[in-house]
């Protein structure tokens, strides 16, 4: 573990770079001006969802205090659904619980998943000796440029379609050409070389329902519901702050999310609640039909209950992670994902850094280039009062030192 | 929870240690924070009070203090040539200071005479108020650097200063000073119960109240800069548009992103990251341009001063002023004609 003097004077440095990067300055622009475009008219088509998003608030707020009995309901639900379920008190325990059921020498594909990146699921993985692919497109592509990913919802948004089509071209042999639509089929076909070839399918969760064990998964690219139905096994990383009561809680927060993330409706919104069955032949329950054999669902908690207890801090994990604050964040607009760590953006990412995985000596050069200008808090469906958390943050930090 | 004992930031040190010694996070003397105030026969007691938090005073200081910063290779060599700094301590401190208190003459005077208007645009307005001597520096930043032993600290002095001079009401001329004042201390000091008012609020009020039409002696297109924390912490938005809207001769130009969704100038990061500082002024002044004004009006200094490293750096031409600057001149030329 590198001194903390070092790792500041490291983050610097990689911020430095970032800021004089001329293709995170035009990526952002463009995402930026498309963004706001995008959520204002998902806004304006779907007006409720400002309410909404108070009501989810209040709703993550009650849920804060009460994470073990929610953890332990949902898992309850997902048990007597066929599931197996296992907790993860740390990063290190997560890998050794997944390292287990994946074992070595297998072809295992995710999700974009952000539980995955907080731990280094794919580089554990891959080290055990298995075929890893990230199959959403901009993860894929961050695969092959063996970089982390620079926002929640746009991995990439920093990489032309030049860049894409010289990494696709050196690692298929042939010749791609500078156009979106071909780099999309390019990834397409390869990815769906893939899905029935896989032992594991590996997601994150965008929001789980205690009643039901529901897991609830967003996304566009389809990629989701293939590695969730496709292989034999599902395994789910999730986040202890992910549960809420109900169905139709989780269904609000999916709702929020997804809105102030710029979009009218997701093409895909998935529910798992447990593995494959049918009860057709006799009316005897059989676990596996069409779909996964197996469900095996980890809860992760790495710090998320420390902070949970923190009685200013814990505001942090009521983020949906919808990416918004990032896009008008006038430091993230300079230097995109370099603003964060272990795979957590932003101003709530240097909180959520602190606590989960990175720790506050990662954590704390983030802590500082926070502005504190309060922009983010202005477009948060969750109103997270980083002009105050930031401050309580280095507070934290100035002890420690 | 590992035990390493983690990395500040050098300039936390310089800040604390001046603000426990000479009530200012940049070790000025009082004399420098109060020069502004002479010949004006401000009275020192009562109820209501301009309070200007020092910050002003500071502002000229600054750059010269980022400029020592980058001279002792802040980014490259920073973190071995200050290693030494938390046992140096105030020495460093003091070193340190002798270099950059050799602001210009010409800037301080520049920042005096804008308390100076400040001051005798109160009094055009029939505002009664005080300026206490030897006024103290609110703790702003050392609250938000978490500094918070040495901030409440500093907070009881201020309270302590209130209390005796019998104030009852808080002028606050910055949104910095006015955002402590009203939200933060509260929290950190028992019974803090001052009316705080920021600067830009009292003079509108003042203005309704005479319901007198002012000009400008020149006809200006001007678009506004709001100050983050004016107008999302304290929410104070409309107020400065409707002074600029009692004001014949202006032409106002809304910039894009205004009000609460205003964009920060980048002056909060400059003593830390200081090249992440000019990109994000560099940002707004294009932003601000692009609305096709003459000059920028903003209300905070520290947004003054960064803007105008933003215009140096872009090279547009824009002026940045303060907004004291125009409802001053606008008086001025009021009391001319009547």
């Amino acid at each position: 573990m590198p001194e903390p003097k070092q790792i500041f004077e490291e983050y610097y440095k990689e911020l430095l770079h970032a800021a004089h990067d001329h293709n995170i300055a035009l990526g952002i622009s463009r995402s930026l001006s498309a963004y706001r475009e995008r959520r204002a008219r998902a806004l304006e088509r779907f007006p409720h969802t400002v309410k909404l998003a108070e009501e989810v608030r209040q709703l993550k707020e009650d849920c804060v205090g009460r994470l073990d009995e929610l953890v332990q309901r949902a898992a309850a639900s997902l048990k007597e659904n066929g599931a197996q379920v296992y907790y993860a008190e740390s990063a290190g325990d997560a890998l050794k619980i997944i390292g287990e059921i994946v074992g070595s020498g297998k072809v295992v594909l995710s999700a974009k998943t952000l539980t995955g990146e907080e731990v280094g699921l794919r580089r554990h993985l891959e080290g055990l000796g298995n075929e890893f692919w990230e199959t959403d497109v901009g993860e894929f592509i961050q695969q092959l440029r063996e970089e982390k990913p620079m926002h929640y919802l746009g991995p990439c948004l920093h990489v032309t379609r030049e860049q894409v089509a010289e990494l696709l071209t050196n690692f298929l042999g042939r010749e791609i050409p500078p156009d979106a639509e071909v780099e999309v089929r390019t990834i397409r076909e390869f990815l769906r070389s893939k899905y029935f070839k896989a032992d594991f399918g590996i997601s994150g969760c965008n929001v789980m329902a205690a009643d039901s064990g529901s897991i609830f998964l967003l996304e566009s690219e389809g990629n989701i519901r293939m590695l969730t139905n496709l292989p034999p096994v599902h395994i789910v990383l999730v986040g202890i702050d992910k549960v809420v009561p109900t169905f139709h809680d989780a269904f609000k927060v999916a709702e929020v999310t997804w809105r102030y993330g710029g979009f009218t409706i997701p093409l895909y919104i998935s529910t798992v609640s447990g593995p494959s069955a049918t009860g057709d032949i006799e009316y005897t329950m059989v676990r596996g039909a069409s779909g996964p054999l197996e469900l095996h669902v980890v809860f992760l908690d790495n710090g998320r209950s420390t902070l949970a207890k923190d009685p200013v801090l814990k505001e942090a994990l009521y983020c949906l992670k919808c990416g918004g604050c990032l896009f008008e964040c006038p430091i993230f607009q300079l230097i995109a994902g370099h603003y964060g760590g272990h795979g957590y953006f932003g101003g709530v990412g240097a909180i959520l850094t602190a606590y989960m995985g990175g720790g506050f000596e990662e954590a704390a050069p983030i802590a500082y280039t926070c502005l504190r200008c309060g922009r983010c808090t202005e477009v948060c469906p969750q109103s997270i009062d980083l002009s105050k958390l930031i401050p309580e943050l280095r507070h934290r930090i100035d002890q420690k030192s | 929870m590992k035990n390493t004992k983690l990395y500040t930031p050098p300039v936390f040190h310089i800040i604390s240690t001046n603000t426990a010694k000479w009530g200012n996070p940049l070790g000025l003397k009082k004399t420098d924070c109060a020069s502004w105030a002479k010949g004006l026969q401000l009275p020192t007691k009562g109820k209501t009070i301009l309070y200007t938090g020092c910050e002003y005073q500071m502002t000229a200081y600054i750059q010269s203090l980022v400029e020592v910063l980058k001279r002792v290779k802040f980014k490259d060599a920073l973190f071995s040539a200050f290693s030494g700094l938390q046992t140096a301590g105030v020495k460093l401190g003091v070193g340190l200071m002798e270099a950059y208190k050799k602001a210009t003459s010409r800037e301080t005077e520049h920042y005096n005479q804008l308390l100076s208007m400040a001051a005798l645009t109160l009094r055009k307005l029939g505002i009664d108020f005080a300026h206490l001597d030897g006024e103290l520096y609110s703790g702003a930043l050392l609250y938000e650097y978490g500094l918070f032993e040495e901030f409440e600290k500093q907070a009881k002095r201020v309270a302590d200063q209130f209390k005796e001079a019998g104030v009852t009401k808080i002028i606050t001329l910055t949104p910095h000073s006015a955002e402590i004042l009203q939200q933060v201390y509260p929290r950190f000091i028992a019974n803090f119960n001052f009316e705080v008012i920021p600067y830009v609020s009292s003079v509108a009020e003042a203005l309704n109240k005479l319901s007198t039409r002012l000009s400008l002696p020149e006809p200006l297109t001007l678009t506004l800069h709001d100050p983050c924390h004016l107008a999302r912490s304290l929410k104070v938005t409309e107020e400065p548009r409707e002074v600029l809207r009692a004001i014949t001769n202006l032409d106002f130009r809304e910039v894009a992103l205004n009000r609460e969704s205003t964009c920060c100038c980048g002056a909060p990061c400059e003593t830390i990251f200081h090249e992440l500082s000019e990109l994000v002024a560099s940002r707004r002044v294009e932003e601000l341009s692009a609305t096709g004004a003459e000059v920028a009006a903003t209300l905070c200094p520290f947004c003054y001063a960064n803007l105008n490293r933003g215009v140096n750096l872009t090279g547009k031409k824009l002026r940045i002023v303060d907004f004291i600057e125009i409802i001053y001149q606008a008086l001025e030329a009021n009391n001319a004609r009547t």
